[in-house]
């Protein structure tokens, strides 16, 4: 198949492994699902301690829960990846670790307080959930079919960040005013986790003619704005002056954009944003740890069934 | 090695493909795809087999129910009154396969 | 064993007869919380995507069956936050084998310390199954359906890592560092508390004949495996005591502890801590009302 016919064809679930697909649009597909892959893992890894820092015990299980969804995401997504024939998971998850492997901004950012979770868990799933929806009608079939059971599992974590998030706001003094200077800080990163304008993402016009991307940031902001801005609110959170939005007539946002901090953002796009490469250095020793044991079970494996082909190749 | 799976709602039901898992053996395939794949939706038993093992054939390769002529095999060519409400649930389970057969072929072509 | 009557509901319990269930009760919840906290530390770090998943459900399994037991002890008026989040970390009663700490990667330390545990948690549940208290005996069932995939989960995973030299060396390691301390498994709280825990029926197994079948069951699958259990080398014949079986210095069960758990106890209730918080927050219904 080429390139026009890729297009000529792209809709919803158009492509499956059984297809030989471009190069091109296999690249594309890859650097496109290893990313949300990527973010999945490093989401876990920025909420894991509050698993254990969690004030009470059915928080501490859901919390729980929710990192292992996450886990789970990145299982779907990196075979979904997989499938594509140009990386294994293993290779995607060595890039990860050697700081090659991209993944969302906010999850650059580490937390240090409980008050901080409600920031990720509530308004970057949110905000991730509104993008997955849209993705379960992307060309890869393989990538829709992940998001099937993404979005199934994902609406817990939106409530369960709500839930966080309302119960600090009806909590103690202390606790919302901890929570607000918590939401100053992350609130920017999180109108940034859309990305810069349409003219500035180098990647969307080839994405969304293949059918990959189903909806341009801009639109994806104005969903995410539309609806979190008065939940925000409801719960009592001021939103920070900067950066300014507006509303326009026909419904959208202008968001000012000299307000953010760009260079910021394109420093993490680089990862090297010096709290996130701790993040990435951290998961890094973490997984160069258990290396023996999966050497150990390869060996097992090889016992077993003799020695197998690249697994990429399905 | 990669372990496809598949999930049975409730006895009774076909198992159905519904992800996989990599595993470095049958068992651990089981065990790893009982929590990815039926920690939530509604599971009675899971499959797992080797990917590797599955074989498949699809619209470009196959005819499926061939090309010609065949309503011989479909109920709804013999116009008589269905003689029980058995006959008569299979005759429209048939009309809607048919029906589904035939917009699959003009679609895809 | 003979048939004992049965205990009243909670409130009408004698002093003697409430400490006792306390006391079964506290060795149970604090277990599975704490043994729980060490697990759920895998996240995001184990081996493989699947076997964090697996793994974490197995963390989260402990965590509800804490849960079930902490609800029983609330039964005497104590909240959830007396019991585990103000707690005084002097007061806990779990076996050390739950609390000790482990180095990164070390991934033979959970794949044994959870057979060691469950292995034992199996035989313990078993003897609770015909309790003379009620609300216990009615959560058992519940609790033991949950097992059996953390028993084959482990011994899966151990019969794997041993089929090795190499990784066979680090699950000796394990071995030797965390049997004698899942020895206090069954260590008592205090002697004559756990005398009349048996005497009232509470249990229906007392502790040495626990384990007893623990050993006589973890002893040949582990030597089976090519590890071996040098302390405990017993004759054909067991000696019932296990007497030369010795303790560590701390036992856990007596309030006695190692100084990592109380690094752990100051970490999970940090945020208790930092908000300034009184009552520890429900999502879920009250067992009872499940």
């Amino acid at each position: 198949m080429d390139i026009e016919e890729v297009k000529q064809r792209a809709g919803p679930r158009e492509f499956s492994p059984k297809d030989e697909m471009p190069e091109k649009y296999r690249k594309a597909a890859t650097r496109m699902i290893q990313f949300h892959a990527n973010s999945e893992i490093m989401g876990a890894y920025l909420e894991k301690p509050f698993i254990r820092q969690a004030p009470s015990l059915d928080r501490k299980l859901a919390f729980s829960a929710k990192v292992q969804d996450e886990i789970g995401h990145g299982q779907l997504l990196y075979r979904a990846a997989e499938s594509l024939g140009i990386k294994t998971r293993d290779e995607m998850l060595d890039e990860l670790a050697e700081g090659k492997g991209k993944f969302l901004n906010c999850f650059h950012y580490p937390m240090d307080s409980y008050v901080e979770t409600p920031m990720i868990a509530f308004f970057v799933d949110g905000a991730a959930m509104r993008r997955q929806a849209t993705l379960k009608s992307t060309s890869w079939e393989p990538y829709a079919h992940a998001m099937d059971k993404v979005c199934f599992e994902e609406g817990f974590h939106v409530k369960h960040g709500e839930a966080i998030l309302y119960e600090l706001m009806t909590g103690s003094k202390k606790e919302q005013e901890m929570t607000q200077e918590a939401f100053d800080e992350w609130w920017p990163r999180i109108i940034q986790f859309f990305g810069p304008t349409n003219e500035k993402s180098t990647h969307h016009g080839f994405a969304s003619e293949v059918g990959l991307k189903q909806m341009s940031n801009d639109d994806l902001r104005t969903a995410f704005l539309n609806a979190y801005i008065p939940k925000a609110e409801k719960y009592g959170l001021e939103i920070p002056e900067e950066p300014r939005i507006s509303k326009n007539d026909d419904g959208t946002y202008e968001v000012v954009e000299e307000d953010l901090d760009w260079d910021e953002f394109f420093t993490i796009a680089k990862n090297d944003y010096e709290p996130g490469v701790g993040q990435i250095n951290g998961r890094k020793a973490a997984q160069d740890a258990v290396e023996w044991v999966r050497e150990s079970l390869d060996s097992h494996e090889n016992r077993l069934y003799g020695s197998s082909q690249p697994q990429a190749a399905d | 090695m990669i372990w496809e799976v598949f999930r049975q709602e409730k006895s009774g039901d076909y198992h159905k493909h519904c992800g996989n898992v990599h595993a470095p053996d049958r068992e651990m395939a089981l065990l790893f795809a009982e929590v990815q794949h039926g920690r939530r939706k509604p599971t009675n038993s899971l499959w797992v087999t080797p990917q590797k093992e599955i074989g498949e054939v699809d619209t470009e390769d196959a005819a499926f129910g061939g090309t010609t002529d065949k309503s011989y095999r479909w109920a709804m060519t013999y116009n008589f009154e269905a003689a029980a409400s058995e006959v008569e649930e299979s005759e429209s389970e048939q009309a809607s396969a048919e029906r589904e057969r035939k917009a699959q072929i003009e679609g895809g072509s | 064993m003979a048939a004992v009557e049965e205990l009243s509901e909670p409130d009408d319990l004698t002093a003697d007869e409430r400490e006792a269930v306390q006391h079964q009760l506290f060795r149970l919840a604090d277990d599975e919380f704490v043994v729980a906290e060490r697990y759920t530390e895998w996240q995001v770090k184990a081996p493989t995507l699947e076997s964090d998943l697996a793994f974490s459900n197995i963390a989260q399994d402990e965590l509800g069956h804490a849960r079930l037991w902490y609800d029983l002890l609330q039964d005497w008026g104590a909240e959830e936050s007396e019991l585990i989040w103000e707690r005084d970390p002097s007061e806990w009663r779990h076996s050390t084998l739950a609390e000790l700490p482990f180095d990164e990667g070390d991934w033979a330390d959970p794949v044994l310390r959870s057979y060691l545990y469950d292995v034992a948690e199996d035989i313990q549940l078993r003897a609770l199954q015909d309790s003379s208290y009620p609300r216990i005996r009615d959560r058992v069932g519940k609790i033991l359906g949950e097992e059996d995939y953390h028993r084959e989960h482990a011994a899966n995973w151990l019969e794997r890592l041993c089929e090795e030299e190499e990784s066979r060396a680090r699950v000796q390691d394990a071995l030797d560092r965390l049997f004698p301390h899942a020895l206090t498994l069954f260590a008592p709280t205090d002697e004559a508390v756990e005398e009349r825990i048996d005497e009232l029926g509470i249990r229906s197994e007392p502790l040495v004949t626990m384990r007893e079948e623990w050993l006589d069951e973890v002893i040949p699958f582990l030597e089976s495996l090519g590890l071996s259990v040098d302390d405990a080398e017993l004759p054909e014949q067991y000696d019932v005591h296990h007497s030369q079986l010795e303790l560590p210095e701390h036992t856990g069960r007596d309030q006695s502890h190692t100084d990592a758990w109380f690094d752990l106890h100051d970490d999970f209730t940090h945020t208790y801590q930092e908000l300034g918080r009184t009552s520890a927050e429900r999502i879920m219904k009250d067992p009872d009302d499940e």
